[in-house]
């Protein structure tokens, strides 16, 4: 049964390494503009639900929905064109393109779907403006800190008005200031575009800016406690 | 880090500045290298395996002077020497003729021998002296002969086989070679008396410009190998940096982290001498079954000199440290565990453009040599090709660093590749240096070959289109004679023979005032069809008679007509010694009608003049002293046509001596020197090859989870495959400019000492194509791990 309005919606996935579940039958699904946060313990399968989640990893077995499109039905081509146009990620500790400068770093989804250089570029320094890291647009990732970073990554996310941004322990390199300001920013930025979040985080101070939690344990998703 | 940082850094370990500490940081290295666990080890057989292949190519380099003594000398031991003076008859004696021939390209050295006594001597590897109709052979002649290939052979060399040439009768293990004995030799056949084999034949000294050419040719062969050595050492630094700097952390200082690297990288290099040398061994062991461009050595032959052994044993690992030492000094280890490039410092190009140029320079001091003299030093054009060579080298990373730091904008593949260039163009460059400089010698050898080339090969003058094989009919009856060509007209895919009989003719009667002898020419008679292969004879019908003129001009046509004239009587059976008729006088009348026409070069380049007849005016049985000719046309449609005509010719006799004809031939020296060339690089361009696919690997390995990242953005295949092959193409395509100015520069130069002034561009670029043709080949064997790696599998770790 899809919950009525819901953006993404996966039922009973399924996913192994090797001969180790990662998954065991793990529902979730997400709303619209919904903040919701993906809990549990180290190796409980957290990540792998939100690579499943965003097309990344096709699932062994089960679904994930889209709107009105089925992901796990998806081509790997189509997957990949639904994550340029649709979704947008924050990693651990960043990953930006170590060759690119800031700037061309949140350039660079917009560019991947197509939009000229120029037109992404002036999108991008709006976004690092916003995030307050425009001062280091010119650098590149070497050349800046840690939170700063993380900032340019959630910048690099945001910047293709994405339906759904997927961070994975989005402060794990971060220490608690840095962290909390770089939530504060993500969630805002997300709120305001009407983006959906999924925040796969282990932290309950990081999970306190959700709109709901959902906890991952042996491979399957429980409904959690609101935090707000 | 500040200065108080470094100085603290640097006390807190209390390094020890005495070799106890340089021994115990080594030890660490070493420890690292065996204990790294699944990276460390991954590293360690990366170094390795490519140290042992460039080990492998470097101690074959160093048994190159064994191989050519061995040869040498085993070729010096089997030589039958026909002296000045004849050898007695004795027991101890016998008959020797040389009866080689050639089997689908490949030449058979062959000989018919005659013992006159039971102590005659037996050629080198040969046991015992086979009996009458009877033969030894070559081990790789044994397989020939007895494979379904070798049908066309074993019809010629009908001997029974009864034994083989040992090691010491022959060049190769690959050569064809037989002994047969014969009890038909006798003295006309041109066989000759010999007391023993072997001779010291003084090798003959090599022209100084071929001595240029083998001394460039090893420099630019040797420097890839030595070029990939060195990136071989450097394979997954920056995981062992990242190592390094988990040492920092608990308190190492730089030396010591320094030190530690270059143990790690010893044992590395440690084990790819071993391996190499093990490698080297087994190749060794398997190397007689190999034949590159006619090339095949004993494994015997295959022996280091001790020397050059030594020397490899040494400088691979020293070279390993110093490589390992100065790549270190372009990384910053931080305890923090990160590495950053050196302080982004520029490239200067002020030290590195005199390099070139001193080379040059070099070149030029040794002043110029030529095929008739001339002193080469060796070090003067050893030492400036390697400047001019390491001059391109050493130029690469700052061209690539100036020219990719102009690039802006572009597409996302073309903007990808650009800004990792900008970050880090070492690397790149490095990549390209062995086919920077493999391109720059090759281009420099080109020029230089080209350009000598004329000295080394001879026109021969021989027209193959016109017919293939010339062969000298042993027989001066002229009935027999007639029975041969008969046998090469029937011969399987023979489509005509070009058939004359020779003999003499001359004016009879007493020698005239101011005359040493009569006047004379040459009578040739054959059918119109042959006699028009040798002169214009225009319309021709049996019966016919020419006057030939030498068209060449070297004969006076006035000479020519005192006894070649229309109606002139000649004399058929002049004795060449007395000037008088060898018996009674064969006198023969040119017919008036005959016409005078002007000669023409035969087939086998040669011009014949004087009197032509055709059989039916006249009888060649009325000739004194017939010599006879054959040029055989065979049909391209019959493959092995040659081969029956040599079959054809063996069954008249063994001892015919039937010749290819070819319109080039070319000095042997130069041509080993080529085919050794061309051995030589396709090695190195194959051990090019593999070091560029493991950079290009390991590169792609280290940007393993970056990939996945940009693979969850959505990012396409084909943008990730192109931003790879501009990374590639971009570092490769100023590789190859600069490999295509130092080629020119140094082959220029080498033309000047040479005194040659020709200068062949269109040689250039069939070596600038075969660069970036590997170059491709890498990048598309990079394409399957690179898609692999574009996997999601990386993000896993997040």
């Amino acid at each position: 049964m899809i919950p009525a309005g819901s953006l993404l919606h996966a039922v009973a996935l399924h996913k192994a390494y090797g001969r180790t579940p990662a998954l065991d039958g793990a529902d979730f699904s997400l709303h619209p503009g919904e903040v919701v946060a993906v809990m549990g313990p180290s190796g409980s399968g957290k990540s792998t639900l939100l690579h499943c989640l965003a097309g990344i990893i096709a699932p062994d077995s089960g679904t994930v929905r889209y709107g009105d499109r089925e992901l796990t039905a998806m081509s790997d081509a189509e997957r990949s064109a639904l994550r340029r146009a649709d979704f947008g990620f924050v990693f651990q500790f960043g990953q930006l393109v170590p060759e690119l400068t800031a700037l061309e770093n949140v350039a660079l989804p917009l560019r991947l779907n197509g939009t000229r250089r120029r037109d992404a570029e002036r999108q991008a320094r709006e976004w690092l403006e916003r995030l307050e890291v425009d001062t280091v647009a010119d650098r590149r990732p070497g050349e800046v800190s840690g939170g700063q970073g993380q900032r340019v990554a959630v910048a690099r996310a945001l910047a293709g008005r994405p339906r759904v941004v997927f961070a994975d322990e989005p402060t794990g390199a971060l220490d608690s200031l840095n962290g909390e300001r770089v939530m504060s920013l993500l969630t805002d930025a997300a709120r305001d575009t009407r983006a959906a979040v999924v925040l796969v985080t282990h932290e309950a101070r990081v999970a306190a800016y959700s709109d709901r939690e959902v906890v991952v344990r042996d491979g399957i998703a429980r409904e959690g406690v609101a935090a707000v | 880090m500040s200065a108080h940082e470094e100085r603290a850094a640097n006390q807190g370990s209390g390094p020890d500045p005495g070799r106890a500490s340089w021994a115990r940081d080594l030890a660490m290295g070493l420890r690292f290298a065996v204990g790294g666990g699944r990276e460390g080890w991954i590293r360690t057989a990366l170094t390795a395996v490519g140290v042992g292949l460039g080990v492998v190519l470097l101690l074959g380099a160093a048994s190159i002077p064994h191989i050519l003594e061995s040869r040498q000398a085993r070729g010096d031991a089997r030589v039958a020497v026909n002296g000045d003076r004849p050898v007695k008859r004795s027991s101890a004696t016998l008959r020797y003729a040389d009866a080689g021939t050639s089997f689908h390209g490949d030449p058979v050295r062959g000989a018919l021998l005659r013992p006159d006594g039971p102590d005659a001597p037996a050629p080198p590897g040969v046991h015992e002296l086979p009996h009458h109709g009877e033969m030894v052979v070559s081990p790789a002649l044994k397989e020939l002969l007895a494979s379904p290939e070798g049908t066309l052979l074993r019809e010629r060399l009908r001997f029974k086989a009864v034994g083989t040439i040992a090691e010491p009768g022959l060049a190769g293990p690959g050569e064809l070679a037989y002994y047969a004995v014969s009890d038909r030799l006798a003295g006309e056949d041109g066989s000759f008396r010999i007391a023993g084999f072997g001779s010291r034949i003084p090798p003959r000294e090599l022209p100084p410009t071929l001595l240029v050419l083998i001394i460039v040719a090893c420099v630019v062969l040797l420097m890839p190998v030595a070029l990939f050595i060195a990136t071989a050492v450097r394979f997954g630094g920056e995981r062992r940096d990242r190592r390094l700097a988990a040492l920092r952390l608990i308190g190492a200082d730089r030396r010591t982290v320094r030190r530690t690297a270059a143990g790690e990288a010893l044992f590395g290099a440690v084990c790819g001498l071993l391996l190499g040398t093990v490698l080297f061994l087994a190749v060794r062991q398997g190397i007689g079954s190999v034949t590159v461009w006619d090339v095949n050595a004993f494994p015997g032959d295959v022996t280091p000199s001790p020397a050059l052994a030594a020397l490899v044993a040494v400088a691979v690992p020293l070279c390993a440290v110093g490589v390992t030492l100065v790549a270190l000094r372009g990384v910053v280890i931080e305890p923090l565990g990160v590495v950053r490039s050196g302080a982004g410092r520029r490239r200067r190009v002020w030290w590195r453009l005199p390099l070139p140029v001193a080379g040059i320079a070099l070149l030029l001091a040794n002043g110029q040599v030529g095929t008739g003299g001339g002193t080469v030093d060796p070090y003067l054009i050893a030492g400036g090709a390697v400047l001019v060579l390491l001059g391109a080298v050493t130029l690469l990373p700052w061209a690539v660093e100036a020219v990719v730091g102009r690039f802006r904008g572009g597409p996302v593949p073309w903007q990808l590749a650009t800004r990792r260039l900008q970050l880090s163009s070492g690397p790149a460059a490095r990549a390209v240096s062995g086919i920077t400089v493999a391109v720059a010698g090759a281009i420099a050898l080109q020029l230089f070959f080209s350009a000598i080339q004329g000295d080394f090969m001879k026109v021969t003058g021989q027209d193959p289109h016109r017919a293939q094989q010339d062969v000298t009919l042993p027989s001066h009856d002229v009935a027999t004679i007639r029975e041969m060509v008969a046998r090469f007209r029937t011969t399987k895919g023979v489509r005509g023979v070009i058939a004359t009989i020779e003999s003499t003719a001359s004016r009879p009667g007493p020698v005239r005032r101011g005359e040493d002898f009569p006047p004379s020419t040459q009578v040739t008679v054959g059918d119109c069809a042959s006699l028009g292969e040798l002169a214009h004879t225009g319309p021709c019908k049996d019966g016919d008679v020419f006057v030939v003129k030498d068209s060449t001009g070297m004969v006076d046509t006035g000479y020519l007509f005192k006894t070649a004239r229309p109606g002139a009587r000649v004399l058929l059976n002049q004795d060449i010694r007395t000037g008088k008729p060898d018996g009674a006088p064969r006198t023969w009348t040119v017919p008036r009608t005959a016409r005078v026409v002007g000669s023409r070069k035969d087939p086998s380049g040669q011009t014949a003049f004087g009197i032509f007849a055709t059989p039916g005016a006249l009888d060649t049985a009325a000739l004194a002293d017939p010599r006879a000719r054959a040029m055989v046309r065979t049909d391209p449609a019959v493959a092995d046509a040659a081969e029956y005509v040599r079959n054809t010719a063996a069954r008249i006799d063994p001892l015919m001596d039937v010749r290819t004809l070819q319109n080039l031939e070319r000095d042997k020296q130069f041509g080993s020197v080529r085919t050794g060339l061309l051995v030589a690089s396709t090695a190195t361009l194959a051990l090019i090859a593999a070091g560029m696919l493991v950079t290009t690997l390991e590169q792609l390995r280290e940007r393993r989870r970056l990939l996945s990242v940009l693979v969850a953005f959505g990012t396409r295949r084909a943008t990730l495959g192109w931003s790879v092959l501009w990374q590639t193409a971009v570092p490769v395509a100023l590789g190859l400019a600069l490999a295509l100015a130092a080629g020119a520069g140094l082959g220029l130069a080498l033309l000047r000492t040479a005194g040659k002034d020709i200068f062949d561009w269109s040689v250039i670029w069939p070596m600038v194509g075969g660069g970036a043709g590997l170059v491709a080949v890498v990048t598309l064997l990079s394409l399957p791990p690179l898609w692999r790696l574009m996997r999601p599998d990386g993000l896993r770790t997040e």
